[in-house]
């Protein structure tokens, strides 16, 4: 073992991403000497690397333009080969691994029966298969987050006061006020607090005067169309009507957005790619390699590259060091490790939610760290994602969809009420993608009407065409396809964690994850009111809703007599809750470890309620709490 | 990553040409115009040939020349064998070829799709086969990752089909 190199550090931080980057960015800029371990590969000089693995995958997942996994021909068989993440250095979980065994599946979880599973004595549905994935690359998971950047709901943060259920944030609202504040800067969030207004009955709150720091995203016709068609929609808070007898508005606002409507930071506005999943072609949305520029830019920042943080060492009561593990790959894909250590006087974990966990279990001879809470990889969440879809009425206006960005508005309006008391509450998120996320199209419709087969539902009468009938038929249907995606703000359940497989390792002897996980009644009711709104959308719409769910596959479940489906949403959370009860929490408001106090721990892992925004604009806003209490730590 | 042109005659890339237009309600110049620099074409039909063989490839263009003063959606409904309940091997093949103009891939002639989705094709021809996928235009739209257009033009309706290659046959849009 050697140490790093002759510079002295001040910080040592473990993950290149949202977090990371905006630490290291925060800390250089004051001066400290700060070195980011990054597991994966190094930021590429172009993305034209990565669009070049998008448009040739078979699959256009969102793990689909980053180091590949998959073979670009399939077998014969018409498989798309995987590969087995025992024999890759940094294998992350993917979407082409859901449902499958360890040999292809990062993550260790039970896999599908074949029958959806009954739930417990307590109403629980167990052995389901956690369906949200994570890059481990130089940027992050967020090269292909979505853009979304809406702030949490005043009640969000406190759950147990208001509602009497789960725990309270241990950071006030107006403390996050700034928090988000300075993180729609360092975005270049485009919105317009005037449109966000009327979100005011929810408890959404702005600062008087605040201003975004770019004008809003015009919003698609799929949006302007469903606004029109549910104006003046209320539905009740609960289903059977007992608890909540409040009648709640329906409506649309356009969302807040991690994309340019003008030039920021040098980069381009957006061109409506429709593909900020799985990747920008042209950075108009920001991503964690902006800031990492920026952290590299104050001159105190160096990246060390494929380097695998494997042990934080803890003498006494402070850590001392990280080991970590630097590979090299060579073109016959055989591994070579060589292991070093790094000494610093601070330790920042900001390598996502699961590998957080995994790292801190990892350490002290896997005995664990900073686990006297016993919370270390537990309330493993999501937002849960359950998808409808319809077509509009063929005497209508095509709706027009796979046009602009995948979203650029949603219904918030449902996000907060009495109903929280009994069920999971959620946002509905318009696609701007036709049937792309629930169907494969326009592929899978193409192929039906071509083939003369009905996979996609719209070729009932399993027509093949060609020609001038071909293009009008799928003119017709494509151009009347749209959907809506619901996500919900996900239990927080002590049993849905993450551990160490015993058995599974990758390429560099590193244990995998374990996953044990499912939903529990507060979660699936949510899932039911949110089925009923989507359906009486569709109604007053006159579209014609084509939501199925299959049975026994990875995410479905049965609830009350119904089957439903739900897909990740990307968003893990949970794993290193952040609460001021050292015995019940890992980090405090600030990330900071409560038993090792040179260590911050960072990310949407600190949550300790997943709320109803897309995580990542807050957890960079507490990425910049941290970095602030990393200074005057530093100070001291 | 663009496969590199072959050496099959001019003329019979042109009939394959002429043929695609024919089986995808689209203008023959507008999938091999005259001034050419992706040579999609050329480029498809030489892969759809290693994938099929001479006999199948010939065959296929055989039956197209013989009815190729029919009217387009004649020619395509005979070689798709639309009134027929199977369709043969032959018309599986010139699925395939509809299937690589819209998608940009390869699909095994005769192979389907099952739960929900459709079949994986062999493989994504090339990054240009992607950008250029008719299915796009045909949606009045762009390739998802490859978009021409400018900020904000998704609160706007698009143009007209005829506007974006298609062989109306009247000389107007929709």
């Amino acid at each position: 073992m050697s140490a790093d190199t002759p510079q002295q550090y001040d910080v040592v931080i473990v993950g290149a991403g949202v977090s990371g980057n905006t630490i290291a960015w925060q800390l250089g800029k004051a001066g400290k000497k700060v070195l980011i371990l990054e597991a994966g590969v190094a930021v590429p000089d172009s993305r034209e690397d990565y669009m070049e693995n998008f448009y040739l995958a078979l699959a256009k997942t969102p793990e689909s333009p980053y180091p590949s996994i998959a073979e670009r021909k399939s077998t014969p068989k018409g498989d798309i080969t995987i590969a087995d993440p025992a024999k890759l250095p940094t294998p992350r979980a993917t979407v082409l691994g859901l449902g499958k065994g360890p040999d292809q599946s990062y993550l260790v979880q039970l896999l599908p029966t074949g029958k959806n599973a009954a739930p417990d004595q307590n109403g629980n549905v167990r052995g389901l298969q956690f369906s949200s994935t994570y890059e481990r690359i130089g940027g992050g998971t967020s090269w292909h987050w979505l853009g979304t950047s809406l702030r949490e709901l005043e009640n969000d943060l406190q759950m147990k006061t208001k509602y009497g259920v789960f725990e309270d944030w241990p950071v006030t609202y107006p403390e996050m006020q700034g928090l988000w504040a300075q993180a729609e800067q360092a975005i270049g969030v485009a919105a317009s607090t005037v449109q966000q207004e009327p979100l005011e009955g929810v408890g959404l709150k702005f600062p008087p005067g605040y201003q975004y720091p770019m004008g809003p995203i015009p919003i698609s016709l799929v949006d302007q169309t469903i606004s029109t068609a549910i104006a003046g929609m209320q539905v009740p808070g609960m289903l059977d009507g007992d608890g909540d007898p409040t009648m709640y508005d329906v409506f649309v606002t356009p969302t807040p957005q991690g994309r340019n409507s003008e030039p920021y930071q040098d980069r381009r506005v957006c061109a409506g790619n429709t593909n900020c999943i799985p990747i920008c072609p042209i950075q108009a949305k920001w991503d964690p390699t902006v800031t990492l520029g920026q952290a590299l830019d104050t001159g105190n920042v160096t990246v060390s590259y494929q380097s695998v943080a494997v042990n934080v060492a803890v003498e006494g009561l402070n850590a001392t060091r990280i080991d970590y593990l630097v590979w090299s790959s060579d073109a016959n894909g055989n591994i070579t490790k060589e292991q070093k250590f790094v000494s610093a006087k601070i330790y920042v974990l900001a390598a996502h939610a699961i590998e957080n966990a995994k790292l801190l279990l990892l350490s002290n001879n896997k005995d664990g760290i900073c686990n006297t809470s016993k919370q270390v990889g537990c309330n493993l969440m999501d937002h849960v994602l359950y998808l409808t879809w319809a077509l509009i009425d063929p005497n209508d206006n095509p709706i027009w969809g796979y046009r602009g960005p995948l979203a650029t508005a949603g219904i918030e309006s449902l996000r907060d009420g009495a109903f929280r008391k009994h069920r999971s509450s959620f946002r509905m998120e318009i696609g701007n993608e036709g049937w792309n996320f629930p169907s494969g199209d326009p592929y899978t419709t193409t192929m039906d009407f071509i083939q003369g087969t009905n996979n996609a539902q719209l070729n009932g009468k399993n027509q093949r065409l060609g020609g001038l009938a071909l293009v009008q038929q799928l003119n017709s249907v494509l151009t009347r396809q749209f959907r809506i995606g619901v996500m919900f703000d996900q239990a927080a359940l002590p049993q849905n964690r993450v551990t160490l497989d015993e058995k599974y390792t990758d390429a560099l002897g590193i244990p995998r994850p374990h996953i044990d996980y499912g939903l529990d009644p507060y979660t699936m009711e949510g899932f039911r009111v949110a089925a009923d709104v989507c359906s009486k959308i569709y109604e007053r719409m006159g579209a014609t809703e084509f939501t199925r769910t299959s049975v026994g596959q990875t995410g479905d479940f049965t609830y009350k007599g119904k089957d439903y489906h739900y897909y990740g949403a990307g968003h893990v959370m949970g794993t290193h809750r952040m609460g001021t009860d050292p015995d019940k929490s890992v980090v405090d408001a600030s990330q900071r470890s409560h038993d090792v106090p040179n260590l911050w721990v960072v990310g949407s892992g600190s949550f300790p309620t997943a709320c109803t925004a897309n995580p990542t604009l807050t957890l960079m806003g507490l990425a910049f709490k941290s970095a602030k209490s990393i200074l005057a730590a530093l100070a001291y | 990553m663009t496969p590199t042109p072959g050496s099959a005659p001019e003329a019979v890339v042109q009939d394959f040409a002429d043929m695609s237009a024919a089986l995808t309600g689209f203008l023959s110049s507008v999938l091999k115009p005259s001034l050419d620099p992706v040579g999609l074409a050329r480029i498809y039909y030489e892969f759809a040939l290693k994938q099929v063989g001479e006999t199948n490839m010939s065959n296929v263009l055989s039956a197209f020349r013989v009815i190729k003063t029919q009217p387009p959606q004649t020619i395509a409904d005979t070689l798709l064998e639309v009134n027929k309940s199977d369709p043969s091997p032959q018309a599986n093949i010139v699925q395939s070829i509809v299937a690589m103009w819209y998608l940009g891939a390869w699909y095994r002639p005769g192979v389907k799709g099952s739960g929900g989705f459709g079949p994986t094709p062999l493989q994504v021809v090339s990054s240009q086969a992607y950008t250029n996928g008719l299915v796009w235009k045909v949606m009045q739209s762009h390739p998802m990752g490859f978009s021409p257009l400018t900020f904000g033009y998704w609160s706007q309706e698009p143009g007209p089909l005829s506007t974006f290659g298609v062989n109306t046959g009247n000389g107007g849009g929709q």
